[in-house]
């Protein structure tokens, strides 16, 4: 029952919440929100390292008609991802502005962390496609109804038909894998014994891949991304830009690559889809280059972020996708910490835009500081958490094929180009443009000081983290 | 044969088939008690009094289904002219169930909109005992008795608002087209009859061997009755007549009609097509594909243009006809129980939605309109709540039925092979989700002045009820899905 607690708190909290006046529902939220990260934090810390297969497993009939279980687990890979939500849901939920519709706020924030947390344990297809579309319905509210910008309904609208689409045409693959495999079962380790013929992989794959690959987003399907994140409100993004597109990356480290790992017919996609990430990390780094708006070149630097994952899975080694795994927990801490700093200042200043601001760092060192950190970590310094995992996607893709780690180390060099030239701009120079007095707040020092932990305790000590990936479910991280 | 089974009828045979058809004869004498009410009582209180019978008579009649479904041997009754079969007993459970749900909803409506209510309520039970015929028929005779009974009863039912020049329209429009419907009906079956020499279904079943693909006079009855359905069904190109009537009626007729008639309709198809004539399978399957890859598309294109949400539901149900029918071509167990399923849950969501829109009403008519639900949310989130439940579960979201549904019906579909008219909903599916959505952007936004909603307690407890069912039957589908198997197990034996 442990891990159905993970889910099913949130799920019922976020419901009781939602209708509660609001500086109540908000301090329900963080009651509910630190118990899920309480259940998740046991499951880590009585995970055992090593043993082969889920653990915590739990696994009963559901739709005995068509041999659908609920059927959940957690190994080295899932559990990560899981403290990760549960961490970031905390955060997200402590920075929710009290208004009159807090409620209303706080409960769908909890109802997509439940949603996403179900997709990294569910080892049941139907499951896992249940969770995927079900925390469609409260993102999308999220968006339309606590968006900003103008039109936060259009923005809301792109982003849900965009991963729709995708995800209704890995419905089909679902169903696809069901009866081609002649098994009857939908039980991914089972399903992971019987890859069906090489056409039908490929075509399975496909769409597959296509759902993950909007979700995570990868090159080209990323276009829903900068609308949806400039209108999405800073607290869902913690969790929405922090967790949400790792159940894309997850997806083909989970699904996609066991289920069929010779996806290749007309051409091979376990080349072209390292392919595509390159061009993503690319393609993200020099959209982040042109951008003026502070948001929306953190959007984009997710976008390249994101590349460095995919590379790191579908290097096909184990320091490729261990490294994917780790830069999944790292690249959820550094963006959610990015993106509410971001808000922050732009909210003090008035505007986004960073062309209009100089010399901050004299009216709010404090401030200042804890943006460098963050910096130096998204650009990968040593010593902070982002350096060990992208170093080890990039001798994961240097091992499978070096042209493609020398490309992607393109990437590597935009990167601090941009975050340096963000934080300089805004912070050093002689103050110019608007002038501000106030700095951080004590209660937003404290929302971002685990984070600011984390990040160094990630990056001292990874191992932490890689230790427990050696226990694995239905696949070695590499074949 | 039934000649000499003439001969030897006796009292127990009559009261065996008796209890064949007890939930029809059950509501059928609630509904003679409820004209006599009607009659006998003062008028002040008559409507109250044949709301009561009604709901009596619907809820005993589900309660003999029930207790039919678990204690009694399913058989034919009359000459082989109906069954209590699980899958009749399944429809009767279904049109029960609806008969509570649109008696519960119209009660304050009829109040509100001054119209006569115990006739309301009457011709509603006439409508389910018809429905309930057609669905334990098992000769063509008594499935066009069926067929006519309930027809009669909706062209009634449509123009019940009879101030309104739009109702009288929508009566007349269904009078005409749906009888043009049942000629096309009887035509198909007087062919099929001469082909088969009988009308019974189990005997065409058995008298048309597999030599029979492809005779001429079997071939056109299908595509005449397979026209005829499809019109019953709203199924595109047929499905003309569907806008303008779901429009005109008055709201708790369209939710039932939109419910019931569809419900009935796949009764028919699934018996006549799947357990008459399976021989003669590739012909209507190719008929039947056809049909509801043109009401995928026609119906999710056309209902994204509507402004009118009666007239957005009415394509909505076409598209849905489309889903369905992929499990009537799937056939199987797996593919009727699907069908069953569906239709099941379909009523929760499709009657609930309509439910909503129900409360809008004035005194001076039905409202429909995209901005009459403005600020729903301020007014009654409850409401609010159920027409998002509703509408994201005829999108298909999980943990919704709307989804496990598609899931069963789908699964069916690619296992059967007919994997590009999966391909082809899925997408739909997707189109389909702009316009539902689009319906709660005014639920959701805030209004200048937001107005109570009126509504009296049985009718928000008949929508609470459809919102619950709509998402405990996604959260566990099993049982209904195997009550569905049960279902489906008269017509293609396992």
């Amino acid at each position: 029952m442990t891990l159905s607690a993970i889910w099913v708190l949130p799920l019922v909290g976020g419901a009781v919440v939602a209708f509660l006046p609001p500086r109540f529902a908000k301090w329900l939220g963080v009651l509910v929100a630190l118990a899920t990260l309480a259940v998740s934090g046991y499951v880590a810390y009585s995970f055992t390292p090593g043993q082969s297969g889920y653990q915590f497993v739990e696994k009963a009939a559901w739709i005995s008609p068509l041999n659908v279980l609920y059927e959940l687990g957690v190994d080295g890979i899932s559990l990560w991802l899981v403290v990760l939500n549960a961490f970031l849901t905390v955060i997200a939920v402590l920075a929710v502005p009290i208004s009159r519709r807090t409620g209303g706020f706080v409960g769908l924030l909890l109802a997509m962390s439940a949603g996403l947390a179900g997709v990294f344990m569910a080892t049941d297809l139907v499951l896992f496609y249940v969770f995927w579309e079900a925390m469609l319905i409260p993102a999308y509210f999220l968006l339309w109804q606590f968006g900003e910008g103008r039109r936060p309904g259009a923005a809301a609208l792109k982003f849900v038909l965009y991963t729709l689409v995708g995800s209704l045409l890995m419905l089909v693959g679902v169903i696809g894998e069901y009866i081609a495999t002649g098994k009857h079962t939908f039980d991914m380790a089972t399903l992971a014994t019987l890859a069906p013929s090489s056409g039908l992989q490929f075509a399975l794959f496909t769409v597959f891949a296509l759902a993950f690959a909007i979700k995570t987003p990868l090159f080209p399907f990323h276009s829903w991304l900068p609308d949806a994140y400039m209108a999405a409100p800073t607290p869902m993004l913690v969790t929405f830009a922090g967790v949400m597109g790792k159940a894309g990356a997850y997806g083909f480290l989970r699904i996609a690559l066991p289920l069929f790992p010779h996806p290749a017919d007309w051409w091979d996609w376990s080349w072209v889809i390292p392919v595509l990430a390159v061009a993503a990390i690319l393609w993200g780094a020099l959209m982040a280059l042109a951008q003026r708006d502070m948001k929306l070149l953190v959007a984009y630097s997710s976008v390249s972020h994101m590349g460095f994952i995919i590379l790191g899975i579908f290097a096909l080694n184990v320091q490729g996708q261990q490294g994917a795994v780790l830069q999944m927990v790292n690249h959820g801490v550094i963006i959610a910490a990015l993106f509410l700093i971001v808000a922050w200042i732009s909210e003090r200043a008035g505007t986004r835009d960073r062309s209009a601001m100089a010399g901050l760092a004299r009216r709010m060192p404090i401030m200042a500081g804890v943006f460098a950190v963050v910096t130096f970590a998204a650009l990968g310094l040593p010593g902070l958490n982002s350096f060990v995992g992208e170093f080890m996607t990039m001798l994961g893709a240097w091992e499978r094929a070096p042209a493609l780690a020398a490309v992607a180390a393109i990437g590597l060099v935009l990167t601090p180009v941009y975050m340096l030239r963000l934080f300089q701009g805004v912070m050093q120079g002689e103050p110019a443009g608007i002038a501000l007095r106030s700095d951080i707040r004590a209660a937003q020092l404290t929302l971002l000081a685990p984070l600011i932990i984390l990040m160094f305790v990630l990056g001292l000590d990874p191992n932490l983290l890689t230790n427990l990936m050696t226990s694995l479910g239905t696949i070695g991280l590499a074949h | 044969m039934p000649l000499a089974a003439d001969l030897t009828y006796s009292w127990s045979q009559a009261l065996a088939d008796l209890g064949q058809i007890a939930p029809i004869a059950a509501l059928v004498l609630f509904m003679l008690f409820a004209i006599v009410t009607d009659l006998v009582l003062p008028p002040k209180r008559r409507g109250d009094a044949v709301a009561i019978v009604a709901v009596t008579g619907f809820a005993y009649s589900a309660g003999t289904v029930g207790y039919r479904w678990v204690y009694a041997t399913g058989g034919y009754a009359y000459h082989r002219f109906a069954t209590g079969d699980n899958f009749a007993l399944f429809f009767e459970m279904l049109f029960a169930v609806l008969g509570v749900l649109t008696v519960a909803l119209s009660h304050s409506y009829l109040r509100r909109r001054r119209m006569v209510q115990a006739e309301f309520h009457i011709l509603i039970m006439a409508a389910v005992i018809g429905m309930m015929v057609l669905a334990s028929a098992t000769s063509l005779v008594s499935i066009f008795l069926g067929l006519e009974l309930f027809s009669v009863a909706l062209y009634i039912l449509s123009g019940f608002a009879r101030g309104e020049s739009r109702s009288q329209e929508a009566a007349a429009k269904y009078l005409l087209i749906g009888g043009f419907a049942s000629a096309f009906v009887l035509y198909g079956m007087a062919l099929t009859y001469g082909g088969a020499g009988t009308t019974v279904i189990p005997d065409i079943a058995t008298r048309l061997g597999s030599s029979s693909s492809g005779n001429p006079l079997i071939v056109l009855g299908i595509v005449l009755m397979g026209v005829g359905f499809a019109f019953k069904v709203s199924a595109a190109p047929f499905h003309m007549w569907t806008p303008d009537v779901y429009q005109g009626a008055p709201i708790p007729v369209t939710a039932f009609m939109s419910v019931g008639t569809k419900a009935a309709a796949f009764a028919m198809i699934v018996r006549v097509f799947a357990s008459g004539l399976p021989h003669l399978a590739p012909e209507w399957q190719a008929l039947l594909a056809l049909i509801s890859a043109a009401s995928m598309v026609w119906g999710n294109l056309a209902a994204i243009a509507q402004s009118s949400i009666k007239r957005m539901m009415a394509y909505s149900g076409v598209a849905q006809a489309g889903y369905i029918l992929i499990g009537v071509i799937a056939g199987g167990t797996n593919g009727i129980a699907a069908v069953l399923y569906y239709l099941f849950v379909y009523m929760f969501m499709n009657f609930g939605a309509f439910a909503v829109i129900t409360l809008l009403a004035g005194p001076d008519g039905d409202r429909d309109g995209f901005e009459d639900l403005k600020g729903l949310y301020q007014k009654n989130r409850i409401m609010a709540i159920a027409i998002s439940v509703f509408m994201l579960s005829l999108a298909g979201f999980p943990p919704s039925v709307g989804f496990f549904g598609k899931l069963f019906l789908f699964t069916a579909g690619v296992g059967a092979g007919y994997t590009w008219l999966v391909v082809l909903a899925v997408v739909m599916s997707a189109v389909s989700f702009f316009y539902y959505v689009r319906l709660l952007v005014p639920v959701w936004t805030p209004a200048a002045q937001p107005e109570v909603v009126p509504g009296s307690f049985s009718s928000k407890t008949a929508i609470v009820l459809a919102g619950l069912a709509s998402v405990a039957l996604g959260l566990y589908p099993t049982t209904l899905l195997l009550a569905g198997q049960l279902g489906a197990n008269p017509i293609t034996p396992p």
